[in-house]
């Protein structure tokens, strides 16, 4: 049989939306008095991996690297993704890490699931200040291809084979939708407009019963959760936390408010004169666009 | 193509029980639901009913899913009180029909359609997936084509691929597309009725307390007379866990001759005094941040306020209620009640002093909603059948619209049984021949005793409603109604006159009871001469109707699923006024329609190109 593994990597995130977030006076983040919750581009992540799941019945692993709390991620990924293995790299050794000693740890972990894995998926970048490069580095550690801003794909299980349909800005033009083929394994970015398309009766019937699926196993969570230390894990000391992370950190700048530019002018929604006035603005820019 | 046994068009409660039946008579089905999340575009009262006839056998909802309904089932509440009160101004006049209530039932549990729709999916699916059928959210039907060749049709949605079925069962409400496709009048204004309705946000302790009811025991109220707006129906509230449905039903025609804004119906109720006292609750009011602080200062102090407001009601609402206070306690977070009410004293002070929130006295809305209602006395459908389709539920014009009895939900699952015995029978045979078919299941409706209720007034249930009304002045009623009315009143002659008026038939019954003098004139000369005054404590705030938009939840679609085809009307005129969400408003002369904010109640249907939005689009409501 040709089984399909794919495996996700995602991250526990502060939750910014409010009601749920709290700021310290300074303005900066109070993440203590902050909830957590898995990324919303790492929630997109697990869906794309759902969508192997349900159209060629992959295997599905998930794996983070954080403090013990980011199980709860794991659990969040598993209820959209129907994942049979979740991953948890947690030492105290990992803290401080940049991407690359991110990288490092979780190369390690994926080599260590069960089968070897076809696709990787990683979220387009996290919420928290990361900068979109924990999933290309983990990729060039794998030595898989790597593809970033993937709106959806086709996996030819008997050819392992896999058509790609990506997002490229491309002399200017920043909406070129690309479509590439590749041999698996290969490593995916998702781009956070992704989404999956399940067209025909029988795949949303699939659809519905691994959700399902999908839910039970969440509930029972910790049954599927291996969490290994830096020793378990056997990754080199040197490569990971603040030794492995040539990154530093030097200061952090809030972004200084740029002066606007504009000028604002109230109108009256009742008031037609006001609604025609802003029609004619609208007019007005519009003809202003070439369209290139 | 693909290949099915049975497809279901519609989720609400008829087609998911049409599924849960085909499933345990082990056939396959699939079913086919435009919102996203089953439940999501339902809404009812709603009192769910189990009826035991006299005359017959319905199928209730617990034959159709089991014991575990009765042991799991998300219901409200269990109504133990059924009161109708006759208003006029702060006076009401209150009658126990809590014997009209309990008449022939089994139970009647109050119910929300959201979380009860997706618990019966999430029953019938279970069932269904073992038959390699299932439920397939967010997929709009749009047309359906009929084989000759193979008796089968060719199934067409908005998002997925053909497929092909040998029988469907239409659920798919009250403004059934398919029943246009397949060439089945509209229902018209007069057969209709449309329900508008609130959801009030009340925490359990208060409800059990206010309304004299034990946890998971409810009471039903109805009421006519002044609050109705000279409109042909009544309002309801019905307590919920923790909240109450709040609402109005008015004949269609009525609101046609006399148009008034369905947000304004409700709002007459909200502002009945009784009402206003029954919804009241202790609730935050901001103070508004001062705009000259630094805008991250402002932000921050936003986001703390809201904070603080969430915990606050999450932790209250936990600790007014059984179940709550139960699971603060097992959490170790708190280590007695008295722990709960000193972090919740705490929060409220740290609320007041440290962000200037006051608590006052007012109401919570949490959703507002509309839908048109079939009255089965008036357009259930003859035949409801067509090919190899069968219609149930709301799609065949079938409910229970009799004075206080208020029934659509236990009819369409009566209904839902019915079909599913009737392909399973066709499919053993492969016989799908409308004689074999179609007409089985036509005629097995019309022996359903709900039909015959629809069709006729059963005396002893004419008679508890007479027996409560026996201390109302004689001269009141006599002086409204015929001689057949006053007949009945009376206990010698009433089985002479409920015969009369039932060879009199209801068609021509109906306009004298189903009046103004019934719903308005009466109730409100009752009141006046002998209700009790009742003052409410404050006045509620009531949000209005571009607030109550703004907060229900939708996903707009940019093309409109509905096209106005005469624009100057005077049908269409008034839908000015009688869409709920006024979505319409005039121009020179001529209405235009704006599609966002629509809730698909189905009002503006009658002379316009309606259809469902696309799969997933539209309103998705939290209550229902
Ligand atoms: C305000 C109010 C109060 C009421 N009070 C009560 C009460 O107290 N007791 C009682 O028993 N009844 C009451 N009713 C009536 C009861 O709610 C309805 O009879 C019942 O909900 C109808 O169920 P249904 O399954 O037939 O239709 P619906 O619940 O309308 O379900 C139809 C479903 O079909 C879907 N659909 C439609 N077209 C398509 C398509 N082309 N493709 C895919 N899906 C489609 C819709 O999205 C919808 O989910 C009340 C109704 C209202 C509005
Ligand atoms: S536009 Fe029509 S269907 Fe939509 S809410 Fe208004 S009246 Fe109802």
């Amino acid at each position: 049989m040709n089984q399909l593994n794919v495996a996700v990597i995602i991250k526990l995130e502060p939750d910014f939306s409010e009601g749920n977030v709290s700021y310290n006076p300074d303005g900066t983040l109070n993440r203590a008095d902050t909830k957590n919750t898995l990324g919303p581009h790492s929630a997109i992540a697990a869906n794309a991996a759902f969508y192997a799941k349900v159209k060629y019945d992959a295997k599905v692993s998930v794996a983070t690297m954080g403090p013990p709390i980011a199980e709860t991620a794991l659990q969040m990924a598993q209820k959209l993704s129907d994942a049979e293995e979740l991953h948890l790299y947690s030492d105290r050794i990992f803290a401080g890490a940049d991407t690359l000693a991110t990288a490092e740890t979780l190369k390690t972990g994926i080599q260590k699931m069960q089968g070897k894995m076809d696709i990787v998926f990683s979220g387009h970048r996290a919420s928290d200040g990361e900068t979109g490069q924990t999933g290309p580095q983990t990729a060039w550690k794998l030595g898989y291809p790597f593809f970033g801003n993937v709106l959806n794909y086709e996996v030819n299980v008997q050819n392992k084979t896999i058509r790609i349909k990506r997002l490229v800005s491309l002399q200017g033009f920043n909406d070129v939708i690309e479509e590439v083929e590749a041999p698996l394994p290969v490593f995916l970015s998702v781009d956070p407009s992704y989404k999956s398309l399940f067209n025909t009766v029988s795949q949303r019937i699939s659809y519905e019963k691994y959700q399902k699926q999908a839910k039970i196993r969440s509930e029972n969570y910790k049954q599927y959760l291996m969490v290994f230390n830096l020793q378990q894990l056997g990754v080199d000391p040197t490569l990971v936390g603040l030794p492995g992370s040539p990154t530093i950190v030097f200061r952090v700048e809030r972004i200084p408010k740029g002066k606007a530019n504009r000028q604002a002018e109230v109108l009256d929604s009742s008031n037609p004169e006001h609604i025609r006035k802003a029609i004619a603005k609208i007019n007005e820019a519009l003809s202003a666009m070439v369209i290139k | 193509m693909e290949k099915y046994d049975v497809a279901i068009i519609g989720g609400g409660s008829a087609g998911l029980a049409a599924l849960k039946q085909l499933s345990n008579h082990k056939k396959q089905a699939v079913l086919l639901e435009a919102g996203n999340k089953i439940g999501s575009k339902n809404i009812s009262g709603g009192i769910l009913y189990s009826k035991k006839l006299k005359n017959g056998h319905v199928h209730n909802v617990e034959d159709v899913y089991g014991d575990i309904f009765l042991r799991e089932a998300p219901v409200e509440r269990k109504i133990k009180k059924y009161i109708l009160h006759a208003t006029s101004k702060d006076k009401i006049y209150s009658m126990d029909l809590t014997a009209a209530h309990e008449y022939e039932s089994n139970f009647g549990y109050s119910v929300l359609m959201t979380k009860l729709n997706s618990w019966f999916a999430e029953q019938a699916a279970e069932s269904a997936q073992k038959f390699g059928g299932g439920i397939i959210p967010g997929v709009h039907v749009s047309s359906l084509e009929w084989n000759k060749k193979t008796n089968t049709t060719i199934v067409t949605t908005d998002e997925l691929e053909e497929f092909e079925v040998r029988a469907i069962i239409a659920a798919d409400g009250v403004n059934s597309e398919i029943a246009q496709i397949s060439s089945i009048p509209k229902f018209t204004p007069q057969q209709l009725y449309q329900g508008v309705k609130v959801v009030v946000k009340l925490p359990e302790d208060i409800i059990n307390e206010r309304f004299e009811v034990e946890s998971n025991e409810g009471a039903a109220h109805l009421f006519a007379g002044d609050v109705t707006i000279n409109h042909i129906g009544g309002g309801f509230l019905y307590t919920n866990s923790s909240t109450l449905s709040v609402g109005a039903v008015y004949h269609f025609d009525s609101l046609l001759e006399n148009p008034t804004e369905p947000y304004t119906l409700v709002d007459s109720m909200l502002r009945n005094p009784m009402i206003s006292e029954f919804i009241k609750d202790q609730v935050p009011s901001r103070r508004k941040i001062d705009k000259s602080l630094p805008q991250e200062e402002q932000l921050r102090i936003r986001f703390a306020i809201t904070k603080l407001l969430k915990t606050w009601n999450e932790l209250r609402d936990a600790s007014l209620s059984k179940g709550g206070r139960e699971e603060l306690l097992k959490s170790g977070k708190y280590n007695s009640e008295k722990a709960i009410n000193e972090r919740l004293s705490s929060i409220q002070e740290q609320l007041t002093e440290k962000y200037g929130v006051g608590f006052v006295t007012d109401y919570v809305e949490v959703e507002y909603g509309a839908k048109l209602i079939p009255d089965g006395k008036r357009c259930r459908m003859v035949k409801p059948y067509h090919k190899n389709i069968l219609f149930v539920g709301d799609a065949a014009g079938r409910g229970i619209f009799i004075g206080p009895r208020i029934e659509g939900l236990n009819v369409g699952i009566d209904d839902a049984v019915r079909a599913a015995d009737a392909v399973t029978r066709a499919l053993d045979r492969n016989n799908f021949t409308s004689n074999y078919f179609g007409e089985y299941y036509s005629q097995s409706v019309a022996n359903s005793p709900y039909t015959r209720d629809m069709k006729r007034i059963d005396k002893d249930y004419l008679k508890i409603f007479l027996d409560a009304a026996k201390d109302i002045p004689k001269d009141i009623i006599s002086a409204k109604y015929g001689t057949i009315i006053k007949l009945m009143s009376s206990d010698t002659f009433r089985s002479v006159a409920v015969k009369l008026a039932n060879i009199l038939g209801y068609e021509r019954l109906l306009p004298i009871v189903e009046s103004e003098d019934t719903f308005v004139k009466v109730p409100i000369e009752v009141a006046k001469r002998l209700g009790e005054k009742v003052t409410a404590t404050y006045v509620p705030s009531i949000p209005s109707i571009d607030d109550r938009v703004a907060k229900l939840k939708f996903d707009d679609d940019n093309t409109s699923h509905i096209k106005v085809l005469k624009p100057q009307s005077e049908f269409m005129k008034k839908m000015v006024t009688l869409c709920p969400t006024k979505c319409y408003s005039l121009e020179n002369e001529q209405v235009v329609l704006q599609h966002e904010g629509c809730i698909e109640c189905g009002t503006c249907s009658h002379e316009t190109d309606w259809k469902h939005p696309r799969g997933e689009k539209g309103i998705v409501y939290e209550y229902g």
